[in-house]
């Protein structure tokens, strides 16, 4: 889902990035808010882990592939959905930075779709489908997958503003293949919180909602 | 687990997935790229994505970029292992960030 910069015009990612500024912003305010130094180890493995396995792209079928994105893990574990926008912040500016996986131009854009959106998705998702099922696999296992396939229809709407793709197809495209992904997505999520949960569970705060 | 012990398995545990993802990754295009593909005409919305399938960037009045490691590698001649070290220098970059920021913007703990 990382959009090039050959896929959008400048004019508009600058608009995305001032949206997503924003939005880095307020969740710099969060970690200075919320964070104290005993969850910093968490949020630094959580990024390396991340970006690490946003580089393992798994076949999907219809000759597609796809890898998890992570906002739906990151808020979750950590109880926000600044949490989101805070770690894929960074690993977009580091993938797009250091290894051009995804365009400068339009990493305001790839903000706001996978830490943004995903974010917030993937957490209030999560939030609402505990609070009616009580089962944290399932709960995490869709608002993972909606936190995959929202911000992709989210993408093909800014391509289809940008001019790049069609409207109609561009959904079409985007959403068939994101919610395949989205299962990647899902089933990565729910096996990392166990895995998480289970090493350090006074400092994710997941643990904490399923207990109560 | 001892905080220590958590960055470094966590580490350790991302360079293997880093490894993993050098051997095993799907070649195969990603959605955005699927997406861009069907919308070329190149692949049907369903079937499989032919090997020479291309993505047409038309980069003309777009801003271009080189990054120092494109795609994860330090270049054809350091192969599989320079992709490794690439990815494993971004996990690295990943934690000294995290770190780094934290210092700057989080309150020290009680």
């Amino acid at each position: 889902m990382h959009i090039p910069d050959a896929f959008m015009p400048i004019s508009q990612g600058i608009i995305y990035w001032a949206i997503a500024l924003v939005f880095i912003a307020l969740s710099l305010r969060w970690v200075r808010q919320e964070m104290d130094e005993t969850k910093v180890p968490l949020i630094a493995v959580l990024a390396a882990g991340i970006f690490a396995i946003q580089a393992f792209n798994l076949p999907v079928a219809m000759g597609t592939s796809g890898h998890l994105v992570g906002g739906a893990l990151a808020a979750i574990v950590l109880g926000s959905p600044w949490a989101a926008v805070f770690i894929l912040s960074l690993v977009l500016i580091v993938q797009g930075v250091i290894f051009g996986d995804g365009g400068i131009t339009t990493m305001g854009a790839n903000i706001l779709n996978m830490g943004v959106i995903g974010g917030f998705v993937g957490f209030y998702s999560y939030k609402g489908l505990m609070a009616a099922t009580r089962n944290m696999n399932i709960s995490a296992f869709v608002a993972a997958w909606l936190a995959c396939l929202i911000p992709a229809l989210a993408c093909a709407v800014e391509m289809w503003i940008a001019g790049t793709f069609p409207l109609a197809l561009g959904l079409a495209g985007m959403g068939l293949y994101h919610a395949a992904i989205g299962i990647i997505e899902g089933g990565i999520t729910v096996v990392a919180l166990h895995l998480i949960a289970s090493v350090r569970p006074d400092i994710v705060s997941v643990t904490k909602e399923v207990t109560t | 687990m001892e905080t220590r012990a958590l960055v470094a398995a966590g580490i350790v545990l991302a360079i293997l997935i880093g490894i993993a993802a050098v051997f095993l990754a799907s070649p195969d295009p990603d959605g955005l790229e699927s997406t861009a593909l069907v919308v070329q005409g190149d692949k049907t919305l369903t079937g499989d994505t032919p090997p020479d399938a291309r993505v047409n960037e038309n980069s003309e009045g777009q801003f271009s970029y080189e990054a120092p490691l494109p795609d994860y590698s330090l270049g054809e001649l350091w192969g599989r292992p320079g992709e490794i070290l690439a990815l494993a220098a971004g996990i690295l970059v990943m934690v000294l960030l995290i770190f780094g920021i934290s210092r700057l913007v989080v309150r020290p703990a009680k």
